[in-house]
């Protein structure tokens, strides 16, 4: 009896550990006193607005532009590329201080944002692919067009897809809308006019066929109610580069002519061109790939193991633990379990959690479900028999669960660990939601900049294979070594 | 003074009275052998002699220990217990050796040394002398229910219970298995056997218990048993497993 209770109370000390580790990690770290540094959330790929250069340092009119004004007013700024809806909930939980994105103020943002004073005007156009027959707005009756999910364009197509009798189809970022179009899935894509022009002169082959419709105006927002001496800075800042005419030079480089005059390189499209070009993007990606999979497979076996032995010892409160945690962090969706722990604890909590910790504490959560519910699976699985038979030669229950259970049920269990790590690694993409810079968020990146999908997404799936490789090779030999 | 006493023993799954207060002595180096159909409830009444089934209520006293009792030290009780199961149950993880060493070792802090030469001691006694290092799946039905005597043998019981111990076998080697068990009670082993072999218990037992629907219904010795029973649900069991 006394030895069950060390064996309970072992593994309560050991999650209570594993709770502070956590804890210490999600500390927030000491912000610095000097200058003020913002934390300044932005779309992934909006061009001209934002985007990444070829030295993969963000840029863009709102890039340059909140550089210019950050530099005018003595701040700094820390650009974080979370996407459009990523940059929207991590203002509204306070996990940014504001977010610059060829936001449109709207009414109904209002509400929730404070917007700065517009600092562009812009207009939704409407393109089609250059042999398309679709010459307006009245040849849409039952086809299907492309928008991007929180943009004008899509609010306008919305507005007025009942009128034309169209389908709306959603996507997630410009390129894959822009594809979705010269594929032929949909015939059409509204998007802003700064953003269109530009991505055709990028390359992208479509037209625009409709005037600027549904003029809007591009503010730069932070959550209702804070950050008020932030808004102020850019106000002030702004008008100060409208008097010295810096803000119409920084339009222009990304809108006039030749939106490249800026730049001094050239593109090489080749395959091995866009790997050479990206080399240190994709490597950087391929280490955090790397990284967040092992630091995540670390915490999950940890976490796994713990629940699932909970869940054979004899105790039906413990039992009733480790269901229960297997149920929940097994049936939440990977990104609303990531999506809720970066964005929904912090507004609940008010601290900030760093992507990579929220990423980590995803995996753990989830993927130690699965490692759990196997865990517990493999154990009782042994046969029952066996048990009985240590018990009756006067072994503790402890003692025959280490010598005698446990060794069999590894056993059992390894090829689904060794399952576990590869699903790990694969749902680390994923994270990408949160904005962590792991291989899939930087192939989004490199895709936004140069519009080369199947090439891309070909390097980031090799890398992918790669990674696979590394961990079965280093599994095997781990085996070998542990003689299992 | 009798080494195991059970008084008004009773054991029920929910709706399922499957033992219906039983009353049992066995004293020293007596062999008793439990005979009855299926589902009578004999294995469940040996399992609870060392409690791997808990009463439901009654006493199971052992050594003078009541073990129905929560506050017992039970692992200490069951060292003294061996118990032999029809499915073997040997520790698919070890080989022969270990298996017969690990609950000394453990248990007795006996040196490896001396629990090497325990195992090979054991081990030619029920007739495996050469399988000492042999992992466990490559041996035949009888060889592995040896191997669980000799494992239960290792910490020097003085009561071993069987549980249908040839009741998986192959028929070639049930006699093996049956020669070790009539050895180890001709040595004056305390021993109480679930069983269908009914010439094991005509020959070896000193007391056959004949038990159905959760209750002891006749006891006596072999002669009475076989030869003169009076309950007439024992001799209809009888009739259909003489014929046979």
């Amino acid at each position: 009896m006394k030895r069950r209770n060390l064996t309970i109370s072992a593994f309560i000390t050991a999650i209570c550990t594993l709770m502070i580790a956590l804890g210490v990690f999600m500390a927030p770290s000491k912000a610095n006193a000097d200058t003020k540094t913002y934390q300044i959330g932005t779309d992934v790929t909006f061009p001209p607005f934002e985007f990444a250069n070829n030295d993969n340092k963000y840029v863009g009119i709102d890039m340059d532009l909140l550089r210019a004004i950050a530099k005018n007013q003595d701040f700094k700024v820390n650009i974080k590329p979370l996407g459009f809806n990523g940059s929207v909930q991590a203002t509204q939980s306070g996990q940014i201080d504001g977010m610059i994105s060829g936001m449109n103020i709207t009414p109904e943002r209002k509400g929730t944002f404070d917007f700065s004073k517009p600092y562009y005007s812009s207009g939704v156009v409407m393109a089609v692919a250059p042999n398309s027959k679709i010459k307006s707005l009245n040849n849409l009756k039952g086809k299907t067009v492309a928008v991007k999910t929180g943009t004008a364009g899509a609010d306008y197509a919305n507005s007025i897809q009942k009128k034309y009798g169209f389908k709306v189809s959603t996507f997630d970022d410009s390129n894959n809308m822009y594809q979705d179009v010269m594929t032929g899935n949909s015939v059409a894509c509204f998007e802003d006019n700064p953003v269109m022009m530009y991505a055709i002169k990028q390359g992208t082959k479509l037209k625009i066929v409709t005037k600027p419709a549904n003029n809007g105006y591009y503010g730069f927002a932070v959550k209702k109610g804070q950050n008020k001496e932030l808004l102020h800075k850019f106000n002030v800042g702004l008008d100060n580069l409208k008097k010295n005419g810096e803000y119409q030079k920084i339009v222009d480089k990304y809108l006039k002519a030749n939106p490249n005059a800026g730049s001094s390189y050239a593109d090489n499209h080749s395959f091995f061109g866009i790997l050479k070009q990206n080399k240190s993007f994709l490597w950087n990606g391929f280490v955090q790939t790397l990284w967040l999979t092992i630091v995540s497979i670390f915490f999950a076996t940890i976490f796994g193991m713990i629940f699932g032995l909970m869940g054979v010892l004899p105790s039906k409160f413990l039992q009733g633990v480790s269901t229960t945690v297997i149920y929940i962090f097994r049936g939440l969706p990977l990104m609303v379990l990531a999506l809720f722990i970066y964005t929904g604890i912090p507004s609940l909590t008010g601290t900030k959690i760093p992507a990579f910790i929220a990423g980590v504490a995803t995996l753990m959560f989830n993927e130690g479900a699965y490692i759990a519910a196997f865990v517990k699976g493999g154990i009782q699985s042994v046969d029952k028999g066996q048990m009985e038979a240590a018990r009756s030669l006067g072994l503790p229950f402890g003692k025959s669960m280490r010598k005698i259970i446990l060794p069999q049920g590894i056993k059992i269990i390894i090829p689904s660990f060794v399952n576990q790590f590869i699903i790990t690694l694969k749902d680390t993409s994923i994270l990408s939601v949160i904005g962590i810079l792991e291989l899939t968020q930087t192939g989004k990146i490199i895709i936004a900049r140069n519009l080369e999908g199947f090439k891309v997404w070909t390097a980031i799936a090799i890398m992918y294979l790669l990674i696979i490789t590394l961990l079965t090779w280093l599994s095997n030999w781990g085996k070998r070594r542990t003689k299992i | 003074m009798s080494k195991i006493k059970v008084s008004n023993l009773y054991k029920q799954y929910g709706d399922n009275h499957v033992l219906k207060g039983v009353d049992l002595e066995i004293q020293d180096n007596e062999v008793v052998v439990i005979i009855g159909p299926s589902g009578s409830g004999k294995s469940t009444l040996l399992r609870t002699l060392n409690r791997l089934e808990e009463p439901t209520s009654g006493s199971v006293v052992v050594h003078g220990e009541d073990i129905a009792k929560k506050d017992v030290n039970i692992d200490k009780v069951r060292e003294q217990i061996g118990m032999v199961f029809q499915h073997f149950n040997l520790f698919n993880n070890l080989s022969v050796s270990d298996n017969i060493m690990l609950a000394p070792m453990e248990l007795k802090n006996v040196s490896k040394e001396d629990a090497s030469k325990l195992a090979k001691k054991l081990l030619k006694i029920v007739g495996l002398e050469n399988k000492f290092d042999a992992p466990i799946q490559s041996l035949s039905g009888g060889q592995k229910q040896r191997v669980a005597i000799a494992r239960a043998l290792a910490m020097h019981p003085d009561i071993m219970l069987f549980d249908e111990p040839t009741s998986a076998l192959d028929p070639e080697m049930v006699g093996d298995v049956l020669s070790v068990m009539k050895q180890l009670a001709k040595d004056g082993m305390t021993m109480v056997v679930v069983t269908h072999e009914m010439g094991f218990a005509k020959e070896v037992a000193d007391r056959v218990l004949f038990v159905d629907k959760g209750k002891v219904l006749e006891e006596g010795t072999p002669d009475e048993i076989f030869n003169h029973p009076k309950d007439l649900r024992l001799q209809e069991f009888l009739s259909k497993v003489l014929d046979a």
